[in-house]
Formats: C-alpha cells, sequence, structure tokens
C-alpha cells in the first residue's frame, strides 16, 4: 500500500486554522507596533528595526506559548482536539516568526561589523562567568536552532523514516526550546523593563505552560498506575459498539484499538504502520479498518493489511472477566493472528427502564 | 581564530556536509528505502533543510533501514515515558531562570539630575 508524498497537504479545516493563525500573526504584530507602544515602555525612540525585531520577537514566544500549551489542554480535555491537529503549520510559522527576529537584530546590531555578522553577534559579549550580562543571544541561538530542526522535520516523510519513537524524541526538543527562550528573555529584554506589564505578560505565559503540562503528566500518571497489572481494562462489555473500538492506554504509554467486529473483539496496536495514525479512530468495513490518515486498511483479527499489500502491526490478546473486557499489555508481532474473543450480552441495568432495554437491544 | 570565528566555520562545514548528505540522499537513497516517495519529487526540495540540520541523524536511519537491523518492536515502543523528566526539567528551569533573571535585574531612577563624576578630556 503506497501514498505518495505531496509537500503539503491541505483540507477545509487546515485552511481555515491557518487563516485564523496568520491573521491572529499579523493582528499581534499591528497590536504590538502600533496600539501599545507606551504599554510596552516603547515610546521612547528606539528604530523602527529594533521596534520590529521585539515585535517578532514577543510574537514567536507567544505563539511558542500556545503551541506549548494545546498539547497538555487537548489531553485534559478532548474539545481542544480540534487545535491539535494542525499544529506543526503553527509550529512553522513560528520558526519563521523566529527567524524574522533574528535578522532584525543581525542586520541592525552587527550590520556595519568588520567580520562576518554572526561572528560579531557570537564575539561581541563573551562575559559567561556572570548572570548579570550573559551573552543571552546564544539562549536564543539554541531556541531558534531548535526551533529550525522541528519546522524542518515536520513532514510526514520524516515521521515515517525516523519511526516516531525517534521523531518523537527529537520533537521533545521544543521544551528545551522554550526553556532557552525563557532564559533568552529572562536574562535579556526583561533586564531593561522600566515597566512591569510585558514582565508579567510573560510569566503568565511561561506559568500556563508549566502549571497545563504538569497537570496533563499527573493526569497520565494517574491514568496509568490505575491500569498498572498483568491485565489492563479496556471498557466494560456494553460500552463497545459494532465496527468501532476503544483505545485503551497501557501502563508503559502504548495504546491499544479493541474493535468490535460481528459480535467479537480483537485487538490490534492503535499506531499505523505507515506513519503511527489513530487506527482506533477507524470504522470496520468488510473486516477491514481504515486509518483516518491516509486510507491504509488492516484486519482487525491478524494485523495484515489485505493482500497485495505487506504491512503488518502487532495483534494483542484478549478476555473478559465478569463485564470488563481486557488486554494483555505484551504485543504479538506484527500479523500474529489471533481468534476474536465473543462478546458476551451486558448484563441488563436494573436502573433502566425495560421498555427502553427493548428498544436500544 | 578566535572561538566565534571556529564555530562560525564548524557551522558551515555541518551546512556544507549536510548539503552533499542532501543531493545523495534525495535523487538516491530516498527511493531506496521509501516506497512512498518513489515518483514523488515535488515535496523533496521540503526535506532539505531538515537534512542539512540533522545529516548524521538521517544517515544513521538511512543505514539502519537498508540493513533492516532496526527491531520490529522499536517502532511502536511509545516515548510517552521521557515526557515527565521532559516537562519537570523545563518547569524548573523556567522558574530557575526567570528567579535569577528578576533577582540580578538592576533598576535605577530614571528622573533624577545627570551627575558629573569627572572632568571630561579637555579639546
Amino acid at each position: 500500500m503506497s501514498v505518495k508524498y505531496i509537500p503539503v497537504q491541505w483540507n477545509r479545516n487546515k485552511w481555515i486554522y491557518d487563516a485564523v493563525m496568520l491573521t491572529g500573526v499579523a493582528l499581534f504584530l499591528w497590536v504590538f507596533l502600533y496600539l501599545t507602544p507606551e504599554v510596552l515602555s516603547h515610546e521612547q525612540p528606539v528604530t523602527a528595526q529594533i521596534h520590529n525585531a521585539r515585535a517578532f520577537g514577543a510574537c514567536a514566544f507567544v505563539m511558542l506559548t500556545v503551541i506549548l500549551c494545546i498539547g497538555p489542554a487537548a489531553r485534559l480535555d478532548r474539545r481542544f482536539l480540534p487545535l491539535l491537529y494542525n499544529r506543526r503549520h503553527f509550529g512553522v510559522m513560528t520558526a519563521f516568526v523566529a527567524l524574522t527576529h533574528a535578522g532584525y537584530i543581525l542586520n541592525w546590531y552587527f550590520a556595519f561589523s568588520s567580520t562576518d555578522k554572526l561572528v560579531g553577534l557570537l564575539y561581541a559579549n563573551a562575559s559567561l562567568g556572570q548572570i548579570a550580562g550573559f551573552p543571552f543571544e546564544l539562549f536564543g541561538i539554541f531556541a531558534l536552532i531548535c526551533l529550525l530542526i522541528l519546522a524542518a522535520t515536520s513532514h510526514d516523510f520524516w515521521l515515517k523514516f525516523l519511526t516516531p519513537p525517534i521523531w518523537k524524541r527529537l520533537h521533545y526538543l521544543i521544551y528545551a526550546a522554550y526553556f532557552s527562550v525563557a532564559a533568552h528573555v529572562s536574562l535579556g529584554i526583561l533586564q531593561d523593563q522600566k515597566n512591569h506589564v510585558f514582565t508579567v505578560l510573560f510569566i503568565l505565559g511561561a506559568s500556563a505552560v508549566i502549571v497545563l503540562h504538569i497537570a496533563a503528566w499527573l493526569s497520565e500518571r494517574r491514568e496509568i498506575a490505575a491500569k498498572d497489572g498483568a491485565w489492563a481494562e479496556v471498557a466494560c462489555v456494553g460500552d463497545f459498539r459494532e465496527g468501532y473500538a476503544k483505545i485503551a492506554k497501557l501502563a508503559n504509554g502504548d495504546r491499544v484499538a479493541v474493535y468490535l467486529m460481528e459480535g467479537k473483539l480483537s485487538a490490534i496496536s492503535n499506531a499505523c504502520a505507515h506513519q503511527n495514525g489513530p487506527l482506533g479512530e477507524g470504522k470496520i468495513i468488510d473486516c477491514l479498518v481504515t486509518c483516518p490518515w491516509h486510507g491504509f486498511q488492516y484486519d482487525v483479527r491478524s494485523g495484515r493489511s489485505p493482500a497485495p499489500f505487506t504491512e503488518k502491526v502487532p495483534t494483542y490478546r484478549l478476555r473478559v472477566i465478569g463485564d470488563m473486557v481486557e488486554v494483555h499489555p505484551d504485543a504479538n508481532p506484527p500479523g500474529t493472528y489471533v481468534e476474536p474473543v465473543p462478546l458476551p450480552e451486558p448484563p441488563p441495568d436494573p436502573a433502566r427502564d425495560p421498555a427502553e432495554q427493548g428498544a436500544t437491544a | 581564530m578566535n572561538v566565534a570565528e571556529a564555530l562560525v566555520m564548524v557551522m558551515q562545514a555541518w551546512g556544507i556536509i549536510g548539503a552533499v548528505v542532501a543531493a545523495v540522499f534525495l535523487t538516491i537513497g530516498i527511493d531506496r528505502i521509501d516506497a512512498d516517495a518513489r515518483g514523488a519529487y515535488i515535496f523533496r526540495p521540503l526535506l532539505i533543510p531538515g537534512v542539512l540540520l540533522i545529516w548524521p541523524l538521517v544517515l544513521w536511519r538511512w543505514w539502519q533501514t537498508e540493513t533492516e537491523r532496526a527491531a520490529w518492536a522499536e517502532r511502536y515502543r511509545p516515548v510517552r515515558a521521557s515526557y515527565g523528566i521532559a516537562v519537570v526539567l523545563m518547569s524548573l528551569g523556567i522558574v530557575a531562570i526567570v528567579t535569577l533573571g528578576l533577582s540580578v535585574r538592576q533598576s535605577w531612577p530614571a528622573d533624577i539630575a545627570p551627575l558629573q563624576l569627572s572632568e571630561g578630556a579637555r579639546q
């Protein structure tokens, strides 16, 4: 099975998302440059280049803060999921905004440097042994390199080529980049603030990122601790819908999609072999589940794509204990057939009206 | 040569090697290791910046894929376990650096008259 790569995958939602994002960026720059100079102490005569550099720098910080808030917010509340699905475009745009900030700095402060501008930037301040006056530019350069790596490896190809675990680890650079940006701001522009509006806004933004991430992490830990043990609970018998999956999160963090097909349960990895698309969000048609991202299909009993295609995903063993469906956390090698487990009738709910039960049976 | 010039030279060398790797990988390697890339050419220029930046990783993964050395389970191994470490380190680092930055911040009265500390050089 093969889906040819294209430069950018667009759809209507992505157009709307990108339009809102670009409008937001333009609005932020306009407000920063023209509406609030006195609030941000820019009523002092600074050159247009410095003013622009500050505007783009502040914009990059805000964008990075929003990006970092989207992930944990979506994990804590699924209503934020639509914001998560096109976050890559947001990240690429942030890298361009940060690059523009760096461009203004280099082309203003080092415009007449007798050496290369970059050499001038690295050479201008070598006070590495002190905190006040530390060359905060180094943090900015490191953050910019991280953002460029993340933006440059955001195409689908990289996820498949590097494999999701390596790609994900590489993209953990976002946390190092955000710390670096915080250091760049703290030891840089924050040292020069005569009013505290920017300081307060900066601390609020960074605090939002910290609080959301810690909350999401603790929430995940609680979930995983509750599921620790040899067999992991998936869902109650009555929760399954014919043709659809319930997604279970294992103690090791992996996700398993458990499908109900023709009254029997089968479990495969939730990660598509192509680019780790969420198989559990797909629907079963003719024994095959279709990945919602690129249409790759798998037999849920064996984890194999239909011939002549050769993609395979791991399968899992299931059992039903009382009213609870459980999955064993040890994955079978990709493509291993597992006999589907018949789903028993859910026990009648005494709290419900018998007439209603008959109507939904 | 000072440290700054050496760093910039290392960056330039990194970029030149990356350009050579990009040229070979995007014309020959990519077709050998990824069926989805065969016959798809328009997206390849988009990969150039990525190869320039992380070419050692590209070479390593290319070699791994060609020699089929990666175990099947690796692909499905989640990395969420590292999330907590990354988040805690980032949070502690931010709190520390912001506190440090604010503690060394200097303030001065902006509206007092300037005081001449020494005679200027006579013309």
